[in-house]
């Protein structure tokens, strides 16, 4: 069987061409991934504006060192990702299995963080917007309500993706182990490596306006 | 180079990737520090600030935006800008409204 880093589909002009092809495909989808989240924040930006207080009270209800916790985590598993890249180019393909096993591990403390510990905190202080009675009272129960609306959709969503994103990495170190990689052929995990990424940025989007703004 | 020292050796951008992450880690406190100062409800969206570097350094230094073809780079600006047109216009009315007191009631 010939290397994957010199065939190509008939439909490129070369196994150059088909690389570029797949990482700007990526970033299109991530284009309208942007979008997606970009509506989220406007949600975020017209709420607040008119309920500020219920905002700054919801955002109090939130456990700002898990999202804190959580900030680091994500922020250092982009960083073992892209070193797992960077001894793939090298020829390491232990390095990268190494790595993205890092960053799978933090991805998992992550979610553990978030959905075994936070959530189940957040839904015994009733804090899911349904609650009755609702675990902020008094004049910014309305606006606190509508931040944790906010909450609940964005970090699931966050979470979605993180789940996506684990498989996605799951599946990379399957094919690496299995040797379909080289110096020579590393455009999967460049691609991957973009998603990863961009799930990093998503959540230092996510972590200021949901732990940060109101806190003070 | 024989496997076993290939397996000892660190890549190249090691130095890079782990100066990266220091600064994001340095962005990430500042940011943090910033939510404890005293500011009004109107202006405390400003601590969001420092988000803004730490996505730029990941766009930039992980997902290597910069040194791709320059069609990644068409779609990052187009992302950007799309994003800014949906804030931008989206948000217009909200901030810029001015909500009078109803009289003449009773």
């Amino acid at each position: 069987m010939a290397s994957p880093s010199l065939t190509h589909e008939f439909q490129y002009a070369s196994a150059s061409h088909q690389a570029q092809t797949a990482i700007a495909g990526m970033w299109l989808f991530l284009a309208t991934e942007v979008l997606l989240f970009g509506g989220l924040i406007l949600a975020w930006i017209y709420s607040r504006h008119f309920n500020p207080v219920g905002f700054d009270a919801g955002g109090r209800q939130t456990a700002l060192w898990i999202g804190t916790v959580n900030t680091v985590l994500l922020i250092t598993s982009s960083f073992a990702y892209g070193l797992g890249a960077a001894f793939l180019r090298i020829g390491n393909v232990r390095g990268l299995i190494r790595c993205l096993a890092l960053a799978l591990l933090l991805a998992a403390a992550f979610l553990v963080l978030k959905f075994g510990l936070e959530y189940r905190d957040d839904f015994a202080k009733h804090l899911f917007p349904t609650d009755l009675p609702f675990g902020v009272s008094g004049a910014a129960a309305n606006g606190a309500r509508l931040f944790f609306i906010f909450y609940f959709i964005g970090t699931g969503l966050h979470g979605v993706h993180m789940l996506v994103g684990v498989g996605l990495v799951l599946w990379i170190i399957r094919r690496a182990r299995r040797g379909h990689f080289s110096p020579s052929y590393t455009t999967p995990v460049e691609v991957v490596g973009l998603y990863w990424s961009f799930v990093d940025i998503v959540w230092l989007t996510l972590y200021p306006l949901i732990y940060l703004v109101g806190r003070n | 180079m024989s496997p076993q020292r290939q397996q000892r050796t660190l890549p190249p951008e090691t130095g890079r990737l782990v100066r990266l992450w220091l600064a994001l880690l340095l962005l990430g406190g500042i940011e943090f520090g910033l939510s404890f100062l005293p500011l009004g409800h109107r202006a405390r969206p400003l601590v969001i600030l420092p988000a803004i570097p730490m996505i730029v350094a990941v766009a930039v230094g992980f997902m290597n935006v910069t040194k791709g073809p320059a069609i990644v780079r068409v779609f990052a600006v187009a992302a950007l800008f799309w994003l800014l047109i949906l804030l931008g216009l989206g948000s217009l009315d909200a901030l810029t409204r001015i909500d009078y007191a109803v009289t003449g009631l009773h």
